[in-house]
């Protein structure tokens, strides 16, 4: 799961207390690129694909995910974002919401996929029948190359074997039903927590959300700093911190995990690669598949600012840019000032460091000749800082 | 007159009391937890209702009493060998299942590992609203106008958390119980500890799911506790990657700015009595320089991935500011930057300013420091 979030925090443009994401520049939340780390880490050790799943404006994200297919490390697959006017203003709950409905969606799409394929082979279609859907399904990337392969170097999936009278229905069924077995065991991995709403909540919402979608608790895991993911299996062991300790923790898949920043991905071990090889997917489908509200059978009043329990209310500023002096350039009174006339107009008074900067040159120059002011310096800066805030704390 | 200016008065009625999750570690409840039972009894206060503590865990024994002792009037507990180690299907169940049943107006957990997966997944499971990272919890009205009228909802609590760089928003959950917010610690003090404060105490009997006990939790161990602390400094003085060059370009050995720094810090303690700090940037951690190591370790991060702090006084020195730096230190009372690029960005939200590099900042800071 990733997000885009504003690229700069001084120029975020909301409405309402809403964020008019597609008013702005847009970035990959930065600590979502762990989380693809991760993803990308069970993925070579395991085989399956690495599906990017986002929710936000499509011609906004699009082309973030899009990035992403080119990314140097990570073997992002499939790249999904929810997308519909009626998602927008979303708190976590209605984020995670949405989320597991998409999630739920890619799941049915490539279980269906599989259990396609078996029903056309226990249905007694011919083997060139099997073999060209089969062909069809591995090119839109929903068969692994254990069932069909085009890649040199791998040995032929069992549908084509099949096609060729060298693999029985049986084999086939029980490929196919592995895989199927293996889509199911799928996690769900999301960075600590962004860098626009920093709440850190839709990782464990999502996986609640995604309890009620399938129709079984599904675990989460968060603040996880390592971790080793077993498809065949089907189990997940995580070491993830709580207060003072840390806890090992074995889950079983499906699991949703959120990563620590400083996380980093092991060395694949060699015997995991041919596993990981053929049970991997065609990949890198260049397309980012875009997800409306319909598409993912979402009911309206769960999605958006309308299924949102939390509002946010007008944002209040906090003292914005400070005061700032810098040393060498800055001009301060050097001494407390009363209140004077100059030019028919009323100045002061001026307690001693006072930025003189503002008043009109004339005067300050004025008030240099006289002494009354000069340029900061760091004697200045150490007296005005602690001189004052740390005596007092001292006595 | 239209009718969109008739006030419409919303008051969600059956529920009752602000709870606290309170967590608990080696027998004692954390500091986090007395600092938010304090802050729910300003609110329970104000609107008139009580405070319960929420505990849950096994062989609690006398620490049941604890919340109370500490300006709870009631507490709720649940014990069982099954909830020995905490693991967030078991207790979203637990505390999910109470807050049903019992229906709470508010419920308060800490911002910490647990009350950040906890406190998501029982807003989700009780469809409410949950406002992340509060820093304080006020009664007030919250007010919305709609084309059918100007509705006014009594009484809810304004969860108020930073937002973004220079701002603060109020988080609000009008229509939704109970108010469900995790409590930033260090913005409420802990009320004093008192054993003559008696109050109810109720013992609630789980009811689990088999889907509950899925995750197994194999090993628990004690992280080593650090001696750097960052949060308890009022001065901490931080370094970034300015330490490899100085304002020349000259290569320059990071082990002198961090003696300087070190130099300047006891300094500062001697002289004005206060606890100082050495803090680092993410940048300067992560470059794992040969001469700081050991000493410029990972508990000193200041930063989004690092620590949160809000000292008297922030040094920065040779820390550009990335946005992911700033969040972490831009609460500090005086921020005094250093660094040779007038255009960091650091300088944006620094109170002083020295364009120049710290090798020439340091010594000048500490002679005149001396003669002071």
């Amino acid at each position: 799961m990733t997000k885009a979030v504003p690229a700069r925090t001084t120029r975020v443009v909301t409405v309402g207390g809403v964020l008019r994401r597609e008013e702005m520049d847009l970035v990959i939340n930065p600590l979502d690129f762990k989380a693809l780390q991760a993803a990308d880490y069970a993925k070579r050790y395991n085989g399956g694909k690495l599906i990017a799943v986002s929710m936000g404006p499509d011609f906004k994200v699009k082309p973030l995910l899009s990035e992403l297919y080119s990314h140097p490390i990570e073997g992002v697959d499939e790249a999904i974002v929810l997308s519909d006017r009626r998602m927008a203003g979303a708190d976590t709950w209605a984020t995670a919401y949405t989320l597991s409905l998409g999630v739920k969606k890619a799941l049915d799409l490539n279980r269906g996929a599989v259990e396609e394929v078996l029903e056309l082979v226990e249905s007694g279609a011919s083997g060139e029948k099997v073999l060209e859907r089969a062909r069809e399904l591995y090119h839109a990337n929903l068969l692994p190359n254990l069932v069909y392969t085009e890649k040199p170097g791998l040995p032929e999936g069992v549908v084509q074997r099949y096609a060729k009278g060298r693999a029985t229905v049986e084999e086939v069924r029980e490929a196919l039903l592995k895989v199927r077995t293996e889509l199911e065991r799928f996690l769900i991995v999301a960075g600590l927590k962004t860098s626009d709403g920093e709440t850190g909540s839709t990782g464990p919402q999502t996986a609640e959300a995604l309890s009620d979608a399938l129709g079984r608790k599904i675990p989460d895991i968060t603040h996880v700093v390592d971790f080793e993911v077993d498809a065949e299996s089907g189990t997940l062991v995580a070491v993830r911190k709580t207060g003072s300790y840390l806890q090992r923790l074995r889950s079983p898949l499906p699991c949703v995990i959120t990563i620590m920043p400083d996380y980093r991905a092991g060395v694949t071990p060699v015997l995991r690669r041919k596993r990981a090889a053929l049970y991997s997917y065609r990949g890198k489908v260049r397309e980012v598949r875009v997800w409306n509200a319909d598409d993912i059978g979402a009911d309206p009043s769960k999605i958006g600012l309308a299924g949102s329990p939390t509002i946010v209310g007008p944002g209040i500023d906090i003292g914005g840019p400070p005061v700032q002096k810098f040393v060498g350039r800055t001009r301060v009174f050097t001494q407390r000032v009363e209140a004077f006339e100059f030019n028919g107009k009323t100045y002061g008074p001026f307690e001693r460091f006072a930025k003189a900067d503002d008043l009109p040159e004339e005067l300050v120059r004025e008030l240099e000749a006289k002494g009354l002011v000069k340029r900061f310096d760091l004697r200045d800066l150490l007296e005005e800082v602690f001189g004052g805030v740390l005596v007092a704390a001292k006595h | 007159m239209s009718s969109s200016q008739q006030s419409i008065e919303v008051r969600i009625e059956g529920y009752r009391d602000v709870w606290v999750y309170c967590e608990h570690e080696d027998g004692k409840l954390t500091r986090p937890t007395t600092e938010v039972i304090a802050g729910a009894r300003k609110v329970a206060d104000k609107v008139g209702m009580d405070v319960v503590g929420v505990l849950i865990g096994y062989n609690l024994g006398d620490l049941v009493r604890e919340p109370i002792y500490y300006g709870a009037d009631k507490v709720i507990y649940c014990d069982d060998p099954r909830l020995k180690d905490y693991q967030v299907l078991p207790y979203t169940t637990v505390l999910s299942d109470m807050v049903m049943q019992l229906k709470p107006w508010a419920l308060l957990f800490v911002t910490s590992e647990i009350g950040k997966d906890l406190g998501p997944r029982v807003a989700y499971r009780t469809r409410t609203g949950l406002a992340a990272d509060v820093i304080d919890l006020v009664v007030e009205d919250f007010v919305m106008n709609l084309p059918t009228g100007r509705y006014v909802y009594k009484d809810c609590i304004a969860q108020v958390r930073p937002d973004f760089a220079t701002r603060i928003a109020k988080i609000f959950t009008p229509k939704h119980r109970p108010q469900i917010s995790s409590v930033r610690p260090g913005n409420f003090t802990p009320l004093p500890r008192d054993e003559s404060r008696r109050g109810e105490i109720v013992r609630w009997e789980p009811r689990f799911d088999e889907d509950d006990f899925q995750v197994e939790v194999l090993e628990t161990v004690r992280v080593p506790k650090s001696e750097v602390k960052l949060e308890e400094a009022k001065v901490v003085i931080s370094l970034g990657l300015g330490v490899l060059r100085d304002a020349s370009g000259r290569p320059r050995n990071p082990r002198e700015a961090y003696e300087l720094a070190k130099q300047l810090a006891d300094l500062i303690r001697e002289k004005f009595g206060v606890e100082t700090e050495i803090g680092a940037s993410r940048a300067l951690i992560y470059a794992e320089l040969k001469e700081l190591e050991g000493l410029i370790t990972k508990d000193r991060q200041v930063g989004q991935t690092g620590k949160t702090i809000a000292p008297d006084v922030y040094i920065a020195l040779g820390i550009s500011g990335a946005l992911q730096h700033r969040v972490g230190m831009q609460r500090s009372k005086k921020i005094i930057a250093v660094n040779v690029d007038p255009n960091a960005p650091i300088f944006q939200i620094a109170h002083y300013g020295y364009v120049g590099d710290l090798y020439e900042f340091l010594p000048k800071a500490i002679e005149i420091l001396r003669s002071m």
